[in-house]
């Protein structure tokens, strides 16, 4: 049962680094791919209607972390506080950059929000470097502050971004399209987001070995009444997923809500 | 561990509770309104109801955005600032904790994403299957949270092994009485909230006397109609609560200092020495402002519902207008001091009789501690501020100016990427 619980987590925790590290990596390149507002709208519209649910994976993995696996849960989040603090404040920063740009019509306002996208974005792929440079390292109880914290956490933070660089390329049509797609030379557009999504899932294998999930396991009374419910869920929010994403199949062309 | 530690994670879960709730108030019972006025507005295709739909629609996406990410906070909070907490009752809490997030709060988010995005393009039977989806899930999660919330006030079907509590019966969790009332209470207290919203923000067009009186009409009829009922719903699960308070919580209520005194001296035998007498001015300075504010509804909205069956008084009683837009901030007086006296009153446990608050607390530094309280204040604050705002100022444009589920001009040929 442990292992099965672990393989969830794993499963939800690979659908928000693929999934969400694409959109985060587009919000962290959204000046460089659009250099005026509305070009930065038509690179926002490229992930709007998908950011809510990419996070959800994240929001699960969470969730599936405290029921399962509650000890370690708590030991990670008390260990990593300054990187998790600053993830969540950057997270914000980045959701209420996007989810409010489209409700005032002022080029300010734009730019506020537009800053927020790419400011959280950064926050967000950094914070995730920071963790994952001690966990890498084998490191649960405090925050990496060696010397190759920062190298490390650079490096995962550029992982994000080429991953969203390869998500925009299928996304956006035109000079933004061209513009995302200078990086990856005669590379595919299938085969270069293949690439970048095997880079990330690698690196989350990686620090998912490091963890001592099997020791950490809450008991089967309690794993009992959890798996079900994730098992049972997991197509629900797949399927739904897939509908917003085959609904919204078309390239961002012209905007949409947010 | 350092003791402003503990006094630090009180006050940042204090805040970040208090915060989403205002959120989580006006989205569950506003989510359901929109769903109705939805559902009249498929079944009829009258314009009316269909303008409705979006113009409440829009607003109820603004909070539920920035209530959103107060929730990513919340969700993080346990196991930042509580891992004694997670560390002594994951194995309970942690479970119903989860499901909220699994079974409800995800399916909510990734179905109104859908509703959000998909107007106008998916089949209107469908959009509107969506948003029903998105209500009832919404009400899972205040169940899932209370659920928790009810473990924590009055701890059932577990047992103690080691250091840890280990759920013994799950089915006594999911019944617990103080679970069950409590989420009846909170339902209804978040449609009083929404309707009173929904009323007030209605008045203030007929007040100003905006081109759109038919609409206005209808909702403000309906936030005055629902209120009244909700508030109903509210005071009797409320009341029942009462009987379930824990003793001390009552004797302390009731200023009953004999029971108080005689409560801690037999806590004192079972528990230790200690101070087992929550802060009576929190605790009744609590129960009192809810009380009152619940009776400031009541004279209100009892001739409200009578005044709203007349329709010219609706469209030009210009004075009941002002006084209904004053009561929009009434209903969340009435529920944050709701959770003051339901929280404070069970102090020092986080788990009643089962684990102190003092016991819970990470062992981080009170520096980390006063740095993330001060990086969450100033984002709550700020999102406070801002919801508000943006909420006031679409509110005053009406339902002219809605960008939800507005069709685009054109249609240009798909190019898909998939």
């Amino acid at each position: 049962m442990e292992l099965l619980a672990i393989a969830v987590l794993g499963v939800f925790a690979l659908g928000y680094f693929l999934l969400g590290g694409a959109d985060i990596g587009v919000g962290m390149l959204l000046p460089a791919l659009g250099r005026d507002a509305h070009q930065r709208h038509l690179v926002v519209t490229s992930i709007a209607p998908f950011f809510l649910g990419n996070e959800v994976w994240l929001v699960a993995t969470a969730a599936f972390l405290v029921g399962a696996f509650p000890e370690l849960e708590g030991r990670l989040l008390t260990g990593l506080l300054p990187a998790v603090v600053a993830l969540l404040a950057s997270w914000v920063v980045r959701d209420m950059g996007l989810w409010l740009r489209g409700r005032a019509e002022a080029r300010a306002w734009w730019a506020v929000c537009d800053a927020a996208t790419t400011a959280g974005s950064w926050g967000v792929a950094l914070s995730w470097g920071w963790m994952f440079a001690g966990l890498l390292a084998g490191q649960v109880d405090a925050v990496a502050t060696g010397p190759g914290a920062l190298p490390a956490a650079a490096a995962v933070a550029t992982l994000f971004a080429v991953h969203g660089l390869a998500f925009a390329r299928l996304r956006l049509a035109g000079t933004l399209h061209q513009r995302a797609a200078a990086l990856f030379g005669r590379f595919g557009e299938w085969p270069g987001l293949a690439l970048t999504s095997g880079a990330m899932a690698l690196l989350c294998l990686a620090v998912g070995f490091q963890l001592p999930l099997r020791e950490h396991a809450a008991d089967p009374g309690t794993l009992g009444l959890l798996l079900p419910a994730a098992l049972v869920l997991t197509p629900v929010l797949v399927a739904a997923q897939a509908c917003v994403w085959w609904v919204f199949r078309a390239r961002a062309e012209g905007p949409l809500y947010l | 561990m350092d003791p402003d530690t503990l006094e630090l994670a009180r006050l940042q879960f204090a805040l970040t509770a208090g915060g989403h709730f205002l959120f989580v108030a006006l989205t569950i019972g506003l989510a359901t309104l929109v769903a109705c006025v939805q559902t009249a507005a498929t079944l009829t295709g009258n314009p009316v109801h269909e303008r409705m739909t979006r113009f409440w629609g829009q607003l109820y996406v603004i909070n539920y955005a920035v209530g959103i990410v107060t929730g990513l906070v919340m969700e993080f909070q346990f196991g930042l600032a509580w891992s004694g907490l997670m560390h002594a009752a994951g194995n309970v809490i942690g479970a119903s904790l989860a499901m909220e997030a699994l079974v409800a709060f995800v399916v909510e988010a990734t179905f109104l994403g859908l509703w959000i995005f998909g107007w106008g393009r998916l089949n209107r039977w469908v959009h509107l299957g969506l948003i029903w989806v998105v209500v009832l899930t919404a009400y899972a999660s205040a169940y899932w949270i209370l659920v928790s919330n009810g473990f924590l006030q009055h701890p059932v079907g577990f047992e103690r092994s080691g250091g840890q509590l280990r759920l013994t019966d799950a089915w006594a969790v999911l019944t617990n009485p103080t679970a069950t009332t409590a989420f009846w209470h909170v339902l209804g207290g978040s449609l009083v909230t929404a309707g009173v919203f929904v009323a007030g923000v209605s008045a203030l067009h007929l007040f100003r006397r905006t081109p759109e009186v038919k609409l206005f009409t209808a909702s403000l009829r309906l936030g005055v109609l629902t209120a009244l009922p909700a508030l109903f719903v509210t005071v009797v699960a409320g009341g029942i609560q009462f009987s379930q308070l824990q003793p001390m919580k009552a004797a302390v209520f009731g200023q009953d200092d004999a029971e108080v005194a005689a409560l801690q001296a037999a806590q004192t035998a079972r528990f230790g020495p200690g101070d087992y007498v929550p802060p009576d001015a929190w605790t009744r300075g609590g129960a009192i402002v809810m009380l009152l504010a619940f009776a400031l509804l009541l004279y209100l909205l009892l001739p409200s519902a009578l005044l709203a069956l007349i329709t010219p008084v609706v469209r030009r009683f210009r004075l009941w207008h002002l006084v209904l837009v004053a009561a929009v901030p009434l209903p969340y007086v009435a529920m944050l001091a709701g959770w003051v006296f339901r929280e404070m009153g069970r102090q020092p446990w986080v788990i009643d009789g089962v684990l102190r608050v003092e016991d819970a607390v990470s062992d981080v530094s009170a520096a980390a501690m006063r740095t993330s309280l001060l990086v969450f204040t100033v984002l709550f604050g700020l999102l406070l501020v801002v919801n508000w705002w943006l909420l006031l100022r679409q509110a005053l444009r009406g339902p002219g100016a809605v960008a939800l589920g507005r069709m685009p001009e054109e249609t240009r040929p798909l190019s898909p990427t998939f």
